[in-house]
């Protein structure tokens, strides 16, 4: 199936030509409906492309290339971002970076942080959220004037429908069918960083979901970490018939809810109770012995042969997860293959041969 | 029934390794030449010279399996598998007992876990420093102006080692330069290295753990040095190849038997 995704930059460029306010927004989770209440589009930036220059003059060497990349994305100050950054607190690398990028270095627009809660579900954590989610809403008042209640209860309620087609592809994607590779199935996914949320929608509506599954691949994987594997992967991937069928990545489904809600009633009820059903994540502090059950439930339902981990180099959250996990996977005997990536383009000879003996290693390729 | 001959070309990252096997397993050629700049040519000039020295021709042999680094390069192969199953497979058949394989090759070295078969459960893989490949100690062995062999020395375990902390071969380097400097002796020095690099090895055994008899494979199973440090790292033994270099190659050519005789049974069924 041929999706038409816009490429980020050019229809970036497109909506700031077009007066359209845009933040830039650095990973991971944030009260996305607010933004768009406020008419104010939220471009996320996770791993804008370009070589890291001048970011290194005011980073450690040990910091991880997400971070590294968006200071690089914001040193340039680009035209398309023109109303502010928002840094939420996703780790303690970014949280820096915001305040280095608000009180060192300085930046023309605005900068924003929003403090997400760590920890799950109990009284005081979703108090601390919604007593957030108006601070923030207030900050933004001082700028964008007064929040329109109405404006906010849509956005919830298209926030509402486009996590609720992401399920169903997610969903489709899991029983083979989705005519999809490896590589188009993330570029949708990833567009949601960046398209308005009425395009978005409407490229998901786009999608086919078949009724009855397709063939399936030749091998199925779960991949686990922070992004997708880059497009040089997935390409391999797809050429090595082998097809991510489920996923456990920051920018996939740990943003989306784990089960369906009813729709909107209250908005910031909703904000809260959406923010506390997101599985479980390194970057929220969440219970790794929900996370490896979640991961899991997702394998079984996937039918998932192994877990494929590609870790972003240095991002201390996910590494801390990732050697229990491994261990814990190990000791099921489930498959399990880590990569380690640094967000450039190369697939390294030795990284194909790890994915070629791990798909060697699935299919029993080797005969007795 | 005639012989039926099977071939296994390793195209790695400083050798091209071919073995030639008939059915049972018997070995014909086994043959090691370097690399050089291109894999493909040498690919086609070892398996000529493997073949000539089996008294074969390319239209004796069955089916080929292609490995190592340059596999795709291999133009005449009629299969490829990666190295990984290939030393384990390779392993397995010279030491049937065989549960681990370590692999110590010129730009990466693996921990290989492998299964009653030869086939592997689970490895671990070694390339983002230099440290833990022989690439490392020809650099250093340069350095010290010292060739393989002598580098290769067994020396008294208990004996004195130069601290080499450092796990990158440019940071090794210039602390070797320093310890030359200071006229450290040589074998300390030897010592060190030997001793980074089984650290290093040992890091990826802790992380996939070891299981019944462990074989080593690879060009630096020829360091007799290191051996010693590793099995003395490790509490046991090793297995060691005649010609641990051709392991892979040799693991290729049994792929490709099995290959071979499987779609046979397949297309009579
Ligand atoms: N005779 C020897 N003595 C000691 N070390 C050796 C000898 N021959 C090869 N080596 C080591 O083996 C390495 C090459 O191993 P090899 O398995 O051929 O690598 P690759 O498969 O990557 O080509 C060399 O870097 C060297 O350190
Ligand atoms: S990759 Fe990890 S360390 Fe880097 S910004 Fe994301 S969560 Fe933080």
């Amino acid at each position: 199936m041929n999706l038409s995704i816009p490429e980020r930059s050019e229809y970036l460029k497109i909506l700031s030509d077009s007066d359209q306010k845009i933040m830039g927004v650095l990973p991971a989770l944030y009260p996305r409906e607010l933004l768009w209440a406020f008419d104010l589009h939220a471009a996320e930036i996770w791993d804008p492309p370009g070589d890291i220059l001048h970011a290194n003059a005011h980073l450690q060497t040990t910091i991880c290339p997400v971070v590294k990349k968006s200071l690089e994305f914001i040193l340039k100050e680009p035209d398309v971002i023109n109303t502010g950054y928002l840094f939420p607190h996703t780790c303690d690398s970014l949280q820096n970076l915001g305040t280095q990028v608000k009180d060192l270095i300085g930046v023309s627009l605005p900068v924003y942080t929003f403090y997400n809660p760590k920890g799950s579900f109990n009284n005081t954590t979703t108090k601390y959220y919604r007593e957030i989610l108006q601070n923030f809403q207030s900050m933004l008042e001082v700028s964008y004037g007064t929040l329109d209640s109405e404006k906010l209860q849509a956005a919830c309620l298209l926030g509402h429908r486009i996590d609720s087609r992401l399920m169903d592809i997610q969903e489709a994607r899991q029983t083979d069918r989705l005519l999809l590779g490896n590589q188009e199935y993330f570029q949708l996914m990833r567009a949601q960083e960046y398209l308005l949320p009425k395009d978005y929608m409407s490229l998901l509506e786009q999608v086919e979901i078949l009724d009855q599954p397709s063939e399936g691949a030749k091998a199925r994987i779960l991949v686990s970490g922070i992004l997708p594997p880059s497009p040089q992967i997935l390409d391999f991937l797809d050429k090595l018939g082998v097809s991510i069928v489920a996923d456990d990545l920051l920018a996939g489904s740990r943003r989306l809810p784990k089960f369906p809600m009813d729709p909107p009633d209250s908005p910031l009820d909703y904000l809260t109770d959406r923010f506390f059903i997101l599985p479980p994540c390194s970057t929220r502090g969440g219970d790794l012995d929900e996370r490896l059950h979640q991961l899991n439930k997702r394998s079984k339902s996937s039918k998932a042969q192994g877990v494929l981990f590609d870790l972003v180099k240095f991002c201390e959250p996910e590494l801390f997860d990732h050697r229990l996990l491994v261990k814990t996977l190990r000791e099921q005997k489930i498959p399990v293959l880590t990569l380690e990536t640094e967000l450039d383009s190369h697939l390294s000879g030795q990284d194909k041969t790890r994915i070629e003996a791990f798909i060697e290693l699935l299919f029993e390729m080797v005969p007795r | 029934m005639h012989n039926l001959y099977f071939a296994g070309v390793d195209v790695g990252s400083l050798s091209t390794d071919v073995c030639i096997i008939d059915q049972s397993g018997k070995v014909f050629s086994e043959m090691v030449m370097p690399t050089g700049v291109n894999g493909s040519e040498a690919a086609e000039r070892a398996f000529d010279a493997s073949l000539k020295q089996a008294d074969l021709t390319r239209t004796d042999i069955s089916a080929i399996t292609a490995t190592g680094y340059g596999r795709a390069s291999v133009a005449f192969a009629t299969g490829k598998t990666t190295e990984i199953s290939c030393h384990g497979v390779g392993a397995h058949q010279l030491f049937p007992k065989t549960g681990t394989v370590i692999d110590i090759g010129g730009q990466d070295s693996k921990v290989i876990q492998v299964d009653t078969h030869g086939r592997m459960l689970d490895f671990a893989m070694n390339d983002k420093c230099a440290a833990g490949t022989g690439r490392f100690l020809e650099v250093m062995a340069n350095r010290l102006e010292l060739d393989l062999d002598e580098l290769s020395n067994p020396l008294n375990i208990k004996g004195e080692s130069a601290p080499i902390s450092s796990t990158c071969t440019v940071f090794a380097e210039s602390e070797v330069i320093s310890l030359l400097a200071k006229n450290t002796p040589r074998e300390e020095i030897v010592h060190g290295l030997q001793r980074s690099i089984v650290n290093r090895i040992w890091g990826m055994v802790t992380s996939i753990g070891i299981q019944g008899e462990v074989t080593l494979t690879g060009g630096v199973a020829h360091n007799r040095g290191l051996v010693a440090l590793l099995e003395a790292k490790l509490g046991l033994s090793l297995n060691i190849p005649d010609n641990p270099q051709t392991v892979g190659a040799l693991g290729g050519a049994h792929i490709a038997c099995r290959a071979y005789h499987s779609t046979l049974e397949s297309s009579t069924t």
